[in-house]
């Protein structure tokens, strides 16, 4: 038994190591964008979806490219599948989803799987797609199956979506609702780089290429499903749970908030604190968790009364809980 | 143009309620005090504090928008300015324009201080403590003023500012880290006040207590105390000294209402009677003329230096017992020879000041007398006046002698003679020129129309003066008084000349001093000269004991005397009748009937003191004997008896121990063995001794206290009633800054000194964790370096970068202790341990001294770090 938990500690800190090895890979590549990286990752390990908004050129695609690689090895042999696809307003829903498809020789219509069914999937500029579109990629990755007449499609067993948008306010495009941004577990914005590393990245984007060619498989996916089940496992505090619960709460109390957050929204917050600790190589939450993750996982959730609103209620309920937090006291435990 | 909002007006709101009015309400009470004490406020702090909240809400509102403070600053002097200029232009004549500038000075001066409050409310972060500071440092002032130093006084005076410059740097920093979006703010807020005031409250209460002796012997070395209350607000007429005697204080007086107690100030016996020897005819006892009307500060003075000075103004206490003062000149400079005698007085003091001197008009001698022993607890001591009287003089000039056949006789009588009194013209020019004067402008013309009309029908001044007086005594077309008695005119705070204009013309209501002010200008306007007296009023209520008069505090009176060529000085009084309360019999005691005839008085000093065996040598310098005066070539010493002796002092009685070798004292001896000794014309001082018996008895010792003796036994009993010390009340007050600031400055220091050994303490990993923890984020927090929006490891992680510590690893040891339930690796155990004071000696190396002690001077880190609640 004991014996056990060691080879199961030993296996959660290589696991662990491998994580912050697989962030170090990436950021060969991605150049300061470390915590977006490491919430690309919360969300992997959170058994959701990432949502990924900015103006085109930013590197998102790169990104997602990046860590699919890292997780599937250069081909897609051995490793994790991954697939892309870019929306057009023309899209269909089968082109997601596959079709049924005459066959010549069995004389019957047999079906050919869409590239949905794959591990890592990169929906590019998801927004520029039709709503119809939108709305089937999002039922599969709320429903992780696909079902078409009377026959029910499961997905892979690592389903991992990575989503980009262009800015909404852009033209030709179909903004995603609200109901639908909540089965992105995190939205992040990917932002400009700051400018020494925009100097670098112009001095070096030729090795930055090759780096990109030459990624290589850091993570099985054995591992990412062990630390799936383990970032379930990962310790919360009562404090910080208590914490979660008044930010939702707080969310739909505020007077700036039109729409706060659901409980779903609630459930989501907390896997995903417990994946960032792990992310983070921890296996507890702590308040830095609770204060960089949030506005990454309840921003896209909550519609706001005004656009200043939208710049300062969350953070100043973040804000209050923190506060709340950093006055705890330690009781001397028994 | 859009104008950026620095504050929401939820922030402004909260600067409304939470710093604003309380301001106000400091202010109200800082006014309050000081209009008591400054003339030139006129009593209006009700209106001045409103000045002030104009200004502070109005600033506050402001400065809530992005304006810059000097550009809107040099506005609002322009607007000042502008205006001036404009309500210069609407006044009529200097007076006003006087008035309405000092006020319009109040009103700039507090509107300004309101809005440089508001702009430090809303802008400035160290504002409060300079704020604080500043109305200190006012109410040093103000209490400066206080004539009787208390506990109490001192308490209110001080307790309610330095409440409030603790609660304002608190509030301010809270408001100021207010979190705009917060939904329970009122909540948050309302804690920690309650919270803050609650731990104030008992922090005052605590230092009270402590303190209370040392407030005590300020007390007691500031003087008052035992005096009696305070009568507030109102004015009286009569003023409260120190050892709670009564002075005649300044009559004329038009600010505020009257207050009147029915205290017994003085018994006199008056042996004043008209011809038929029986019927008393009392006499209004003259403290003081008014004879001088400033016209720069609108007020009526007494005059040192009037010309022909007829007010003979002895200090009693001065004189020994027996022994008389007198001043014959007073008399020829009545200038009255007709109808005039001598009338004596016996005035028996009860709360009047032993150094006060009271008597009806044109006294010239005064003559202290012992009170009997049975009476000696009631009347404190007693004196003789003698009066230059003229028959004419009367209190009875303006009562309704109805029915009195004797009165109307009199009055009748007197009139007639005064008639003949008719021209003013072998007067003195200067004489005239003195008592006739009134200011020229529209307001006093109007007065002066009045008196015109009121006399067209008198030739002479006496029908002239029973004119006027009918004028205020007559009745209007609808049988109501046209003039009415108030202690409460409700005249607005206005100089005098504005004052008495609208007592005649407007509101026709007043107590004494508007009916002699208004008076006296309408007789001098008409040429007659004229003073106004200020005193006691004398009331004929004992039919059991003619001649004797009982003056309570509410007598005190003010009136007019007019000159009479040849008869002198005539007291005249306008002042209507009190309809509302009429005059309450007061119960009058037994007259302290002086029948013993002192046979024997000397003066002189004390030699030598026997309190067991009661017997006391002194150096006669006078002597008294059987009422002749002795001639006293040198001094003698007087071997006494004083066994049967009491002792007296101007302010009571006294013990035989108080008499020291060197004291002078007054004896008196009533004593049978005095009679059988006879002093023969040849006999002196010397001669006389020897003929006493040895030792000679005697009844009555009275003290007479020099200043320096009285000071000096003032503070052996520690109950002074010494003038204000300037030097001392401002040593105490700078004493009160100093620690008020020196507590500001140290808290911090004080604070981190106090988690400094709780971090050292040996504890528990946890625990200790803990304090270290808290422990340096204070310590950052003092040096500035505060996590505001920054995550735990964020703000570690920089802390790091700047002084090359370890503080991220401490802060995940530290988290991993808060949230986790693993427990610590013995690495982990090693770092807690050995963490703290390396990183505190690595922050100091890295921050030059100057920086850390001013860090460590700031109260408002403090403030914030206890109270910050993040801000976006």
């Amino acid at each position: 038994m004991q014996q056990e938990i060691i080879e199961q500690n030993i296996q959660i800190e290589e696991a662990l190591e491998n994580i912050q090895k697989l962030v170090d890979n990436i950021e060969t590549v991605i150049r300061g964008k470390r915590m977006q990286i490491q919430f690309i990752l919360t969300a992997l390990l959170a058994k959701g979806h990432i949502l990924m908004e900015d103006n085109p050129g930013t590197g998102k695609t790169v990104m997602a490219k990046t860590l699919a690689q890292s997780i599937s090895g250069r081909s897609n042999e051995g490793g994790v599948i991954f697939k892309r696809i870019q929306f057009t307003p023309d899209l269909l829903p089968m082109d997601l989803i596959g079709s049924h498809i005459f066959d010549d020789v069995r004389k019957e219509f047999i079906f050919k799987k869409g590239p949905l069914f794959c591990n890592v999937l990169l929906a590019d500029e998801i927004n520029r797609a039709s709503p119809k579109v939108q709305s089937a990629l999002l039922e599969c990755m709320a429903e992780h199956q696909i079902t078409i007449g009377e026959t029910t499609y499961p997905l892979e067993k690592m389903f991992f979506t990575i989503a980009t948008q262009n800015p909404v306010e852009m033209e030709g495009t179909y903004p995603l609702p609200a109901a639908q941004l909540d089965r992105f577990f995190i939205k992040i914005i990917f932002g400009y780089v700051d400018e020494e590393t925009e100097l670098d990245i112009y001095n070096n984007y030729l090795g930055i290429a090759n780096n990109l060619a030459h990624i290589h498989q850091v993570l099985s996916m054995e591992e990412i499903l062990f630390l799936q089940d383990e970032a379930e496992k990962v310790f919360v505090h009562e404090e910080i749970v208590k914490s979660v619960r008044n930010i939702v709460w707080d969310t739909r109390r505020h007077t700036d908030i039109v729409l706060g957050a659901s409980t779903r929204s609630g459930i989501t917050f907390l896997k995903c604190l417990k994946a960032f600790a792990l992310v983070n190589g921890r296996t507890f939450v702590t308040e830095d968790d609770l204060q960089k993750i949030t506005p990454a996982v309840l921003d896209h959730r909550l519609i706001y009364r005004n656009r200043d609103a939208k710049a300062k209620s969350l953070a100043s309920i973040l804000n209050k809980e923190m506060d709340r937090l950093s006055r705890l006291k330690i009781a001397e435990r028994a | 143009m859009q104008i950026g909002r620095i504050h929401s007006w939820k922030k402004v709101t909260a600067q409304l309620l939470l710093l604003a009015i309380p301001t106000v309400a400091l202010v109200l009470y800082l006014l309050y005090n000081a209009n008591e004490y400054f003339a030139l406020l006129q009593n209006n702090s009700s209106e001045q504090v409103i000045y002030f909240a104009t200004g502070i809400v109005i600033s506050l509102a402001f400065y809530a928008y992005r304006f810059r403070f000097i550009t809107t600053a040099l506005l609002l002097f322009g607007a000042y300015f502008i205006a001036y200029k404009f309500l210069g232009k609407l006044t009529i004549g200097e007076f006003d324009a006087f008035f309405i500038s000092v006020k319009f000075l109040i009103f700039a001066l507090l509107f300004s201080a309101g809005w440089l409050a508001g702009y430090g409310f809303s802008r400035s972060r160290y504002f409060t403590i300079f704020w604080s500071v500043f109305l200190l440092v006012l109410q040093i002032i103000v209490v400066s003023k206080t004539a009787d130093i208390t506990a109490r006084a001192l308490i209110s005076a001080f307790a309610p500012v330095l409440v409030y410059a603790f609660y304002i740097i608190y509030t301010a920093e809270l408001i100021r880290n207010m979190n705009e979006d917060e939904t329970k703010f009122g909540w948050f807020i309302t804690k920690r006040l309650v919270g803050f005031i609650s731990l104030a409250l008992i922090v005052l209460f605590g230092l009270l207590l402590i303190f209370q002796k040392e407030f005590n012997s300020i007390e007691q070395d500031w003087g008052g105390g035992q005096g009696g209350k305070n009568n507030g607000g109102k004015e009286s007429m009569t003023k409260q000294n120190k050892d709670g005697s009564l002075s005649n204080k300044d009559q004329m007086k038009m600010t505020g209402s009257l207050s009147k107690d029915k205290r017994l100030v003085f018994v006199a016996k008056l042996d004043n009677f008209f011809p038929d020897g029986k019927t008393p005819n009392p006499l209004y006892f003259t403290s003081t003329y008014y004879t001088k009307f400033d016209t720069l500060t609108q007020t009526f003075e007494e005059d040192k230096k009037l010309p022909y000075n007829d007010l003979f103004s002895p200090d009693p206490s001065k004189i020994p017992l027996y022994f008389a003062k007198t001043d014959t000149a007073v008399i020829r400079n009545t200038m009255a020879t007709l109808n005039r005698k001598v009338v004596s007085t016996d005035v028996y003091r009860v709360i009047l000041s032993p150094k006060e001197y009271i008597a009806p008009s044109t006294a010239f001698f005064c003559q202290p007398l012992p009170v009997e022993n049975e009476y000696k607890s009631q009347f404190k001591s007693a004196y003789r006046a003698k009066m230059w009287v003229s028959d004419l003089n009367s209190a009875y000039f303006i009562y309704n002698p109805a029915g009195n056949k004797q009165l109307e006789a009199f009055q009748k009588q007197r009139f007639d003679r005064l008639r003949e009194a008719s021209s003013y013209a072998g007067l003195d020019k200067k004489f005239m020129d003195y008592y006739t004067f009134m200011p020229r402008n529209p307001e006093y013309n109007r007065i002066s129309e009045l008196a015109q009309q009121i006399t067209k029908n008198a030739k002479t001044p006496a029908d002239k003066m029973i004119a006027i007086r009918n004028y205020f005594t007559q009745k209007d077309e609808f049988g109501q008084p046209l003039f009415r008695y108030s202690d409460n005119p409700g005249i607005p705070g206005l100089p005098s000349a504005s004052k008495l204009n609208y007592f005649l013309f407007e509101n026709r209501k007043g107590y004494c001093a508007y009916f002699a002010g208004a008076t006296l200008f309408l007789l001098r306007s008409l040429g007659i000269p004229s003073r106004i007296a200020a005193g006691f009023l004398t009331v004929d209520r004992s039919s059991k004991n003619p001649g004797w008069y009982w003056f309570y505090a509410d007598q005190a009176h003010a009136w007019v005397q007019l000159y009479f060529p040849g008869y002198g000085w005539i007291d005249f009084d306008t002042t209507v009748p009190d309809q509302n309360t009429q005059q309450s019999p007061q119960p009058d005691g037994t007259p302290p009937m002086n029948t013993q005839q002192a046979l024997l008085v000397a003066d002189g000093q004390a030699v030598s003191i026997d309190t067991a065996a009661k017997r006391v040598t002194m150096k006669v310098k006078k002597m008294l004997f059987h009422d002749e005066n002795i001639p006293a070539p040198e001094a003698k010493d007087l071997f006494m008896d004083v066994s049967m002796a009491s002792v007296t002092r101007d302010t009571g009685e006294g013990k035989l121990s108080d008499i020291k070798t060197g004291t002078n004292i007054v004896v008196v001896s009533y004593a049978e063995a005095m009679k059988n000794v006879m002093a023969n014309e040849t006999d002196n001082l010397a001669s006389l001794i020897v003929k006493l018996p040895k030792p000679a008895p005697i009844d009555e010792i009275k003290i007479m206290e020099t200043e320096e003796q009285k000071k000096e036994r003032q503070k052996i009993q520690a109950k002074v009633s010494q003038p204000f010390d300037w030097v001392k009340a401002l040593w105490i007050g700078l004493a009160i800054i100093g620690g008020f600031i020196l507590l500001l400055f140290l808290l911090p220091w004080l604070i981190w000194q106090y988690l400094n050994s709780k971090a050292k303490s040996n504890t528990a990993a946890r625990l200790k964790a803990y304090n270290i923890y808290t422990a340096s984020m204070y310590y950052l927090n003092q040096m500035g370096i505060a996590r505001e929006n920054q995550s735990p490891q964020q703000f570690a992680e920089e802390t790091d970068k700047r002084f090359g510590s370890s503080f991220n690893r401490f802060t995940n040891v530290y988290q991993k202790i808060k949230y986790s339930s693993v427990p610590l690796t013995s690495n982990e155990e090693m770092l807690v341990q050995n963490f703290y004071s390396p990183f505190i000696e690595k922050v100091k190396n890295n921050i030059p001294i100057k920086k850390r002690i001013s860090g460590f001077a700031n109260i408002y880190n403090t403030v914030h770090f206890f109270t910050k609640s993040k801000i976006s």
